[in-house]
């Protein structure tokens, strides 16, 4: 499908070399939340969790230490510029490395909790992201096999071949697992269960911008 | 998936076309194999390693396409794979620090060698090994050169390496880094120097990886000393 009919009118490019970034209207608005995101997580505090208690009527806060904090709102920072380059790479690997870096920074994000059920379900979701990886960069190299290209702007031009569908459909699972959809949300939903918003969000808000990108590259490239 | 439709230039023997089904279906089978294996075997550490075998049938679903591109591309793949094992290793044991109370130093150096090589031949190894890493320059040159200063700082007992020794060595290491970031830039923005950036890069990589290899050998090996 063309690029024009999707998203819009190119605005411009950033040729990187090999890598060219490109500005359509819907890029630029997946860009623009998600660097407005990560100026709101470089401003911000962390938040403490307030639980109630059995037998009297005083709370108890959870709070994050300082130096956990920091290494956290830095790591989530890391996660949202990652995704802001997601969502502008005109490259069909780069993408796939940008989401990958995504899942490890996820699982690096909730690395340092001491709630045992965060830690199994980030060691599951990371199981899942390792294994997810075969298919994400597996379609991405038989897309490359099957045309020749790995840049969006040329593999839109072309009529889709059975290769290239396949391709897609590695693809597909491939983000599937590394980003949480179904059946893999279970764990990414446990993983979010730990003091330290806003910060969290970035696991919940890159996933998906990361799924809407996904399905624009598809729809690009068949 | 004979008969794949995939794209080929004349000049490519048929021989190496037809390979390039069965590479990728020899991938997915490595994959399933080692999916099988965590099946079969539960247990936490085992499907950590296990899944590593997965990683090795996405390489070589990479490396069937044959092409320079594709050898560009293995190394990101390696590096997001290594990366997901150290990741998922340390919550694992972050895991079991919690669980069981204990606390453990998470780079534990396992070290008592007794081997005569570590004796009588470090200083030739390593003159050879950093002449050649050197002359190879880049990555490879790199880690071939830093191997030989890691070489001579685990066999050589001296102790004493001032502190400030080891802040300029890492100071030099994060110099190398930007010379290569530098290099690439100059490769991008202005392509007729391309001489000079590839310089820049190769010798800016070459000095970053020997000074950081070499760094985690002195680090490494006063740790070591201090436990006796």
């Amino acid at each position: 499908m063309n690029i024009t009919d999707l998203s819009g009118q190119i605005f411009g490019y950033i040729p990187l070399g090999d890598i060219v970034l490109y500005f359509t209207p819907f890029n630029l608005f997946l860009l623009s939340i998600v660097l407005l995101f990560t100026i709101f997580i470089a401003l911000s505090n962390t938040e403490t969790q307030v639980e109630a208690r059995f037998g009297t009527l005083q709370d108890r806060e959870v709070k994050v230490d300082k130096s956990e904090f920091k290494i956290r709102r830095f790591l989530a920072i890391v996660c949202g510029l990652a995704t802001a380059g997601a969502m502008i790479t005109g490259d069909l690997f780069n993408f796939m490395l940008f989401t990958a870096l995504i899942g490890i920074i996820n699982i690096g994000l909730v690395g340092a909790v001491k709630i045992v059920d965060v830690l199994d379900s980030a060691f599951q979701y990371g199981i899942i992201a390792m294994i997810a990886t075969l298919p994400l960069f597996g379609g991405a190299a038989i897309i490359l096999a099957a045309t020749g290209t790995l840049s969006l702007l040329e593999l839109s031009n072309r009529a889709a071949s059975p290769m290239v569908s396949f391709g897609s459909i590695l693809i597909m699972a491939g983000i599937a697992g590394e980003t949480g959809m179904a059946p893999f949300y279970a764990t990414k939903a446990e993983m979010f269960r730990t003091p330290g918003s806003p910060f969290l969000l970035i696991i919940h808000l890159s996933s998906l911008l990361v799924i809407v990108r996904a399905v624009e590259v598809l729809l690009i490239i068949n | 998936m004979t008969g794949a439709e995939v794209l080929v230039p004349d000049v490519v023997s048929p021989t190496v076309v037809a390979i390039y089904g069965p590479a990728v279906i020899v991938g997915l089978l490595t994959a399933l194999i080692a999916l099988i294996g965590i099946a079969f075997k539960k247990g936490d550490l085992t499907a950590l390693i296990l899944t590593d075998i997965v990683g090795l049938g996405m390489l070589i679903i990479v490396a069937a396409v044959s092409t320079d591109l594709a050898e560009a591309l293995i190394l990101p793949g390696l590096v997001v794979e290594l990366a997901e094992i150290l990741v998922i290793s340390e919550i694992l044991m972050s895991r079991e620090m919690r669980k069981t109370g204990k606390n453990v130093k998470l780079a534990p150096f396992p070290f008592s060698m007794n081997m005569e090589i570590l004796e009588t031949a470090p200083t030739f190894f390593a003159i050879i090994l950093i002449a050649y890493g050197s002359f190879l320059t880049g990555f490879t040159g790199g880690a071939v050169a830093g191997v030989g200063i890691l070489f001579y700082v685990i066999s050589k007992t001296a102790r004493g390496v001032p502190l400030h020794t080891w802040k300029g060595v890492g100071a030099i290491s994060g110099m190398g880094w930007t010379l290569w970031l530098v290099g690439f830039v100059v490769l991008f923005v202005a392509p007729q120097l391309w001489l000079l950036g590839l310089s820049m890069s190769s010798f800016g990589i070459l000095i970053k990886v020997a000074s950081k290899v070499g760094l985690v050998g002195i680090i490494g090996r006063e740790e070591f000393k201090r436990k006796r």
